[in-house]
């Protein structure tokens, strides 16, 4: 919907309800809900604090509510004291979850959320703004919602772009061929941003390699079993053409080696993104070029840091510029070079953050296109 | 073919599937050639094994008229299972890790079992019983798992994969040999005539002194064994097991049983529909790509070559209500 269009609904609404409200009780009495919304914005003393996410079944999912939990020990907490809102994938969950958590609570809540898909931030963050509770967001909301439109309460929103990290793997595997050949992409679910993206940094790196042909660009679902039989019918089709294969994830690499495993293909160069714990070990045997890590348990662990802090005062969210309450987390491209510097770093143990340290792995401010 | 000898519409019904896998084999080699090969056949049977022992096993639920959507967290479930037992038994074959093939397929058997006990002691509908504890299966295996992934590095055992005879993989014959028993199991034992005697006639099957709970729990129990069958090629496929290893197999193997011709309300079909239904998916799977079709036409062509698929095949005229 045009912003011109829902501003219109909007003050027609308002006008609507002002006009009754105005017939009812008379025009003085308009200012005192006006005032109650805004005045909800206060400084709370220990909020209760939630995660609301899809589920814990994936590993990225399981590292962004560990690191949710992590924070919660460093205020000196236990796990429990963090709840997991989980919505199984349902937008309408999702609302009515938060919104439960709010009542219970009585909007005292810290909150860091994902809110399924893109049209469902506007009302939780509406539900949380009305409750005078503080929410982050992550990955999905719409492109004209700003936690500054929405106010303190809407504490920060982050999110990844895939776009450059999916180019510099690109242009990895485009050496490892020698600068010519054909590749393949094996994509994620067509509809996803993250799979338009890592599609988009194949092209546009395709533009610098006039002797690289993308011989064909189709969707494996982020899923193994689906890459394994996809990346089989390709080599059906175009046989030795294939001299690289850019995925888009870990899982659809893992399925794709297995496709040329059972062919006896080896050594074909191959990139995948994630950098998950199984993809950076395949990354030190060289099995695959490279993979990319995008920090989940930070990005859990900040999330919650930023609205937890902004609820009991630490700092004023309108106070900070736009790029510290929209921003892009961070992107770490893993090679063979520095996977085992890598792997001892964040895989072996997990570092320690400092998290007060809001914005510092942080990759600037989100731009719209 | 009726006494005088002529093709009757009867025949035309039953071996309708197979026309139709012949038919999709001869138009896409007719657009790309390279379909028509030795190697894509094993590509196409590679992907098919494990989604054909899921239709096997869900295809003697179906012939009792019962549904079991479980497959998908069951699978999930002993092929995790299973990667954590090869790997605490010696994690090689020769180590021990052979101790996990026998132990799975009773895992597999043992999930079904009260999976069919759900479904007859507590009298729920098995469409509800199985479906629910698919979800138990896939809850226990996120349990287990963590979110994370369990490997298996065993040449060996991914010989299955990797061991060519006459040029198809192992796990190939491995599917094979499983098809043979399940279609004993269907035509030589007194238990897979009282699946057709259930499917066809409840009613009358108990009235006959059948003792029909029994078979249902017996044929549950059984499409958990073929279920753990699914878990072990799936691994032996991929090399490694997550909660999510048995996503899709609900929507391929009962499209590919319904496909190949047997029919959802029970007592008609068999271990072969299940067969040809399989070779029928995953051929336009391949095919599709082969040809190189765009994505975004093949999720809708799918859909309709299966609806193409189960009109010629099954014979509605002898059902009175669809529902």
């Amino acid at each position: 919907m045009s912003t011109f269009i829902k501003d219109f609904i909007e003050q027609e609404t308002v006008s609507r309800r002002n006009f009754l409200l105005a017939s009812a009780a008379g025009v003085g009495s308009m200012a005192l809900p006006m005032a109650f919304g805004q005045g909800a914005a206060f400084a709370a003393e220990n909020p209760a604090l939630a995660w609301s996410y899809r589920d814990r079944a994936s590993a990225y999912w399981n590292a962004v509510v560990s690191g949710g939990e992590n924070f919660v020990e460093s205020l000196g907490k236990t796990k429990d004291d963090m709840t997991s809102l989980i919505n199984e994938g349902s937008s309408e969950k999702s609302l009515a979850d938060i919104k439960a958590f709010l009542a219970k609570n009585s909007g005292n809540c810290a909150i860091a959320c994902d809110a399924n898909d893109s049209p469902n931030a506007r009302p939780v963050v509406e539900a949380v703004k009305a409750a005078g509770g503080y929410i982050s967001t992550i990955w999905n909301k719409t492109d004209d919602l700003h936690p500054w439109d929405i106010g303190d309460n809407y504490v920060s929103h982050m999110t990844w772009s895939d776009e450059k990290p999916a180019e510099d793997t690109a242009r990895i595997l485009f050496a490892a061929m020698g600068n010519k050949g054909g590749v393949v992409h094996l994509g994620g679910i067509p509809a996803n941003n993250p799979a338009v993206e890592r599609l988009n940094g194949l092209k546009n790196a395709l533009k610098d390699f006039p002797d690289i042909e993308l011989l064909d660009a189709q969707p494996a679902d982020w899923d193994t079993t689906k890459a394994a039989e996809l990346m089989a019918s390709f080599i059906t089709r175009y046989g030795d053409k294939i001299t690289g294969v850019h995925c888009a994830n870990d899982n659809i690499a893992y399925g794709v080696l297995e496709a040329l495993k059972a062919e006896g293909i080896e050594g074909m160069p191959i990139v995948a993104y994630d950098g998950n714990p199984e993809a950076v070990q395949m990354v030190m045997d060289g099995k695959l070029l490279c993979t990319v890590f995008t920090n989940p348990y930070w990005g859990g662990g900040v999330s919650l840091a930023l609205a937890y802090h902004a609820a009991i005062g630490t700092f004023k969210p309108s106070e900070e510029p736009n790029e510290h309450r929209e921003f892009y987390g961070p992107t770490v491209l893993v090679t063979k070079d520095d996977a085992a510097a890598f792997k001892a770093k964040y895989m072996d143990a997990i570092p320690t953050y400092d998290w007060s340290d809001f914005w510092g792995p942080s990759n600037g401010g989100i731009v719209y296109k | 073919m009726d006494l005088t000898g002529r093709f009757t519409r009867e025949d035309a019904i039953r071996w309708a599937p197979l026309m139709v896998l012949i038919a999709l084999v001869i138009l896409f080699t007719a657009i790309n050639p390279q379909f028509l090969s030795l190697r894509n056949f094993a590509r196409i049977t590679v992907a098919a094994a494990p989604a054909l022992m899921v239709a096997v096993g869900v295809t003697f639920i179906i012939l009792m008229g019962s549904i079991d959507l479980s497959m998908e967290g069951v699978l999930s479930f002993t092929a995790v299972l299973f990667c954590y037992a090869f790997v605490k038994f010696g994690g090689t074959l020769a180590a021990g890790g052979w101790i996990a093939l026998p132990l799975i397929l009773l895992v597999g058997a043992v999930v079904g079992m009260i999976n069919g006990l759900i479904h007859v002691k507590l009298r729920i509908p098995s469409f509800m019983a199985s479906l629910a504890m698919g979800f138990v299966a896939t809850g226990a295996t996120v349990l287990l798992t963590g979110g994370g992934i369990v490997k298996i590095d065993d040449d060996v055992f991914r010989g299955l994969l990797t061991y060519r005879l006459l040029g198809f993989p192992l796990m190939v014959y491995v599917a094979g040999i499983f098809v043979l028993i399940a279609w004993f199991i269907q035509t030589r034992t007194t238990l897979g005539r009282n699946f057709y005697a259930v499917g066809g006639g409840e009613e009358l099957a108990h009235a006959s002194g059948l003792n029909v709970k029994r078979v249902r729990v017996a044929g549950f129990t059984l499409a958990g064994v073929f279920y753990a069958v699914a878990a072990i090629l799936q691994v032996a496929k991929l090399g490694q097991a997550e909660s999510v290893t048995g996503a899709n197999f609900m929507f391929i193997s009962i499209t590919s049983v319904v496909v190949g011709g047997v029919a959802l309300w029970g007592g008609v079909g068999g271990v072969w529909n299940a067969l040809v239904g399989v070779l029928i998916v995953n051929v336009i799977n391949n095919g599709m790509v082969v040809i190189g079709l765009p994505d975004y036409v093949q999720d809708g062509m799918l859909g309709l070559l299966v609806i193409i698929a189960v009109v010629l095949s099954t014979d509605r005229r002898a059902v009175t209500v669809v529902k």
